[in-house]
């Protein structure tokens, strides 16, 4: 009999999802609780097992396209015994586009010859969660590799269990993790950075050109980035900032924070005066609900930071940051921001932002204008700090002195905040900021 | 006084001193702390001498029976003194050697008693009571674990004793009693059986090397060899007092049968070993123990301290030193700035009982309950010509392996050199092998090792020198 599998409900709220890849094709013989397709929603990518064993008849949708919940995806034979079993690669569409991203190295091999010969999840396997990013399943029950192989993985980054393995039972080799550094998030698994981002430098080619299917996590972040410029009309201002006396007060907690194993950045200094900003000034911390033409004013503070992974931007979001001490912000910084790069962020981490801090300065620049994390009404851009000449008023003469000055930049939608209340916020986080003992006035 | 260094290791045993050379190698400055001599228990008072004293001992056992092989000796007699001196030459030489490997990587050695002062700073107190004050931006705890002492029996350093003394005597005692017939036991037993002493253990459970999860099987061939060389077993029984009268230990325990007397030259305590995490001011530098007083610490063996690491015995068990040299490596690693961790997937061990002892990954009791579907292949040492050719037959190689995939899960052995036999396992276990890779291996033609290979196509019933019976599928999948 056939069985219609319709994409199931794979978290709260998601209503749809982006085929990333199929780990099966027409033809193959899958077991009940195996994984058949790869389906990203909002950020989070989940491999879909099959509810029934049987014959894949039919695949419904192709890689890169979007699907909604209820939707039939695959039609299954439940009948078919397991002798059609197909050992063939996979299908020409797929191996094709992989080529075509290995390029020009030789075309990869068909690394999916694990997936098309039947497997069992291990009996010790750990429990499906659909809002995880999930690994590839492992012939073995774990992802071999010899001790070299482990190592290598540790300094590309990679977190093992996400590799596929080519070799037999799975073993996973050096081979292995360099395509899988290369492919990205194209394929069932997805690279992390733990060590530092990097960004896999193309091979120098001279001439022609490469198609890359524009599919995945950039595409969210693309649809996600139109949306809000489309819908909300931006407007920005931007204002300076003396550092130099945060800086001092920073450098004065920098080792009691590291015994304590924290590590002290400026930005939980920043939420911290953001905060105090928001609770004056709320429409900043408010949200338009266009089905009730409502403006929702929040009273959570639920601050997201922009994390820059390998696989694009993310935006984890700190949970009620007002109730946090300066070290328990830090703590959740590099927890969430280190989670992100390497992939292992849950559904509920990324939502239910009220506002966004985004850090533009580590690379350089004067200042940059982000752009608002729809449907957020604002976002507060945190740019680099370095010294600049500035006149002070030093014993009743005007002076030129060296300070260390820093750009915020802000962006609005200009449908609910206006320039004034913007600029208002802004002079506000300032306040603190160049004065940081009054943080301490706030301190909960 | 203060110094400022790169990285303070306290403790030279098998854990410190490999650390210390590996950060050198890094390009760290390092400093030691030791408080006896290098080399740590493990060189000087552990592995080093009483595997050298247990070859001699089997060797004089081998003599003895030399002349089933048509070798006839006459006037066989055993010099302890000499026998002494040599294993103290074979420590001198190794301990030696680190002193003279440090000095070419250029760390310096302080020696005497450490606690911390602070998270970053370790006071250093010598023998003559002078105290300096150390400081470096990482620390390595690698302090060791010394033996457990039992109330009421207090070790005198004569005739009550822990291993440590047990390892210098100069004279064979004419009788011994051994609390706990753990690891250290039984190989102090049968060290001391074959060089002339009449042996006694006591063990408090039902059987020896209780709890330390190394097949039933293999214990069984263990006891019968115990039993070949008269070393009483009392299992179930448990030692109450001693007392020491007239230069003799007066023993009493309680059995199930009834209390047990016994009179010996020398009672050695074997009954475990405990962290060296007191007295080290711990807590004024913010690290924390578990209840059992074992540093807690991550895989990448940091502390609750971030730049505080710990290893070896001081962290957990299982007690060995090269689980210490492993983490040693590891921390050195993290601290040069390596994104390290441990990761091995199977710790060997061996024990220097006779036959020898080897184990890495599950046993078979082990793999059950942890839902394997558990395929076993067995082959005997009496199968090996290699084996009988060096007069020593007993034993038997039992390969573990999941019955899905072939997986190499374990290997436990008990026979002649299987302390040396473990590494193939060890790497092949590593390496993520299958039985069948091991069965498809060319060994070497005769030695030991072939019996891993017979014993992996024992697993799929195709071993070639034992008639099997059932013989599933000719290779696994």
């Amino acid at each position: 009999m056939a069985f219609e599998f319709k994409l199931p409900d794979i978290g709260e709220g998601i209503h749809e999802g982006e085929i990333v890849q199929w780990l099966v094709k027409p033809g193959d013989y899958v077991r009940e609780d195996q994984a058949i397709v790869e389906i990203m929603t909002d950020k989070v990518t989940a491999e879909i097992p099959s509810p029934v064993s049987g014959v894949i008849q039919e695949l419904r949708g192709k890689e890169g396209e979007v699907v909604k919940v209820g939707a039939v995806i695959t039609v299954i034979d439940e009948k078919a015994a397991e002798g059609a079993v197909s050992a063939q690669p996979m299908a020409a569409a797929t191996a094709a586009s992989a080529a075509e991203v290995a390029a020009p190295a030789k075309t990869s091999v068909p690394k999916e010859a694990a997936v098309s010969a039947p497997s069992l999840p291990p009996t010790n396997g750990k429990a499906k969660s659909a809002t995880a990013v999930m690994a590839p399943e492992h012939p073995a029950g774990k992802a071999l590799a010899a001790p070299a192989t482990r190592k290598m993985a540790r300094q590309l980054g990679i977190e093992l269990s996400m590799v596929q393995g080519s070799g037999p039972l799975g073993r996973i080799t050096p081979e292995d993790l360099r395509r899988f550094q290369q492919a990205g998030p194209a394929t069932t698994s997805r690279p992390t950075a733990v060590a530092q981002p990097t960004m896999a430098r193309p091979a120098y080619q001279s001439g022609g050109e490469k198609r890359v299917p524009f599919t995945g996590l950039r595409r969210k972040i693309a649809e996600h980035l139109v949306k809000a410029k489309q819908t909300a009309p931006h407007f920005s201002y931007v204002e300076e900032v003396d550092m130099s006396r945060l800086m001092a007060v920073r450098d004065e907690l920098l080792p009691i924070a590291e015994d304590q194993g924290v590590r002290l950045s400026y930005l939980p200094f920043i939420m911290k005066a953001v905060i105090e900003g928001l609770k004056k000034y709320p429409v900043l911390n408010s949200t338009l609900d266009e089905n009730t033409q409502e403006l929702v004013y929040k009273y959570d503070y639920h601050l997201g930071i922009a994390v820059a992974t390998d696989q694009g931007l993310i935006v984890p979001v700190i949970k009620h940051a007002d109730q946090k001490n300066l070290f328990t912000l830090a703590r959740e910084i590099s927890d969430i921001a280190g989670r992100a790069r390497t992939g292992k962020l849950g559904l509920d981490d990324i939502k239910g932002g009220t506002f966004t801090v985004t850090s533009i300065g580590s690379i350089g620049g004067m200042f940059g204008i982000p752009i608002i994390n729809y449907p957020e009404v604002a976002i507060l851009g945190v740019n680099k700090i370095e010294k600049r000449p500035v006149v002070r008023n030093v014993g009743g003469q005007d002076q030129i002195v060296i300070r260390d000055m820093m750009y915020l930049s802000i962006s609005c939608d200009h449908r609910i905040v206006d320039g004034a209340e913007a600029a208002h916020f802004v002079k506000d986080v300032i306040s603190y900021l160049e004065a940081p003992s009054r943080l301490l006035m706030e301190e909960i | 006084m203060s110094n400022k260094t790169d990285v303070v290791v306290i403790g030279a045993g098998p854990g410190g001193y490999v650390a210390a050379i590996r950060l050198a190698q890094l390009g760290q400055r390092v400093t030691v702390v030791e408080k006896e001599v290098l080399g740590g228990v493990c060189l000087n008072w552990g592995c080093i001498p009483s595997k050298a004293l247990i070859h001699a001992g089997s060797l004089y056992e081998k003599i003895q029976h030399a002349s089933e092989l048509g070798i006839m000796v006459d006037g066989l007699r055993l010099d302890m003194t000499k026998l002494q001196s040599w294993k103290d030459g074979v420590v001198k030489k190794l301990t030696g050697g680190i002193g003279q490997l440090f000095k070419a990587h250029g760390i310096e050695t302080v020696y005497g008693t450490a606690a911390f002062t602070g998270p970053k700073t370790l006071a250093v107190k010598d023998s003559s009571g002078q105290t300096q004050t150390l400081e470096a931006k990482h620390f390595i705890i690698a302090t060791g674990s010394s033996p457990i002492e039992i109330p009421g029996f207090a070790f005198n350093g004569e005739n009550i004793i822990e291993s440590r003394e047990g390892l210098s005597w100069t004279s064979v005692p004419e009788s011994m009693a051994i609390i706990g017939g753990g690891v250290i036991g039984l190989e102090m037993g049968t060290l001391y059986a074959k060089l002339g002493s009449q042996v006694s253990i006591i063990e408090l459970a039902p059987d020896i090397l209780a709890g330390s999860g190394i097949d039933a099987e293999i214990v069984q061939t263990l006891r019968r060899s115990l039993k070949k060389r008269d070393i009483q077993v009392h299992v179930n029984t448990k030692a109450k007092k001693a007392e020491v009268k007239n230069g003799k230990v007066h023993v009493e325990a309680e059995a199930e049968k009834g209390p047990i007397i016994m009179q010996v030259d020398k009672l050695l305590v074997c009954v475990g070993r405990k962290p060296n995490s007191q007295g080290l001011g711990l807590e004024r530098a913010g690290v924390q123990t578990d209840k059992r007083g074992f540093i807690t610490v991550d895989q990448q063996l940091c502390t609750s301290v971030p730049h505080i690491f710990a290893i070896g015995d001081v962290t957990a068990p299982p007690l060995l030193a090269h689980k210490a040299s492993k983490e040693g490596l590891v921390a050195a690693a993290v601290i040069a700035g390596q994104n390290e961790i441990l990761d091995y997937q199977a710790m060997p061990a061996a024990i220097f009982s006779d036959p020898e002892i080897a184990t890495v990954g599950l046993s078979e009791e082990q793999a059950k309950a942890q839902g394997y579907n558990v395929k076993v292949g067995k082959f005997p040492f009496a199968a090996s010509g290699r084996a009988l050719s060096m007069n020593a037959s007993d034993g038997m190689v039992k390969m573990i392996s999941d019955a899905k995939t072939d997986l190499l899960l374990g290997v436990h052995m008990i026979g002649p050199d299987v302390s040396e036999l473990v590494a193939e396992a060890a790497l092949a276990i590593e390496m993520g092998a299958t039985t069948e890779d091991i069965a498809l291996t060319v060994h070497t033609h005769p030695t030991l090792p072939e019996t891993l290979m017979e014993a992996a196509e024992a697993v799929h019933g195709m071993a070639i020198h034992i008639f099997q019976k059932e013989k599933p599928l000719a290779a696994a999948k």
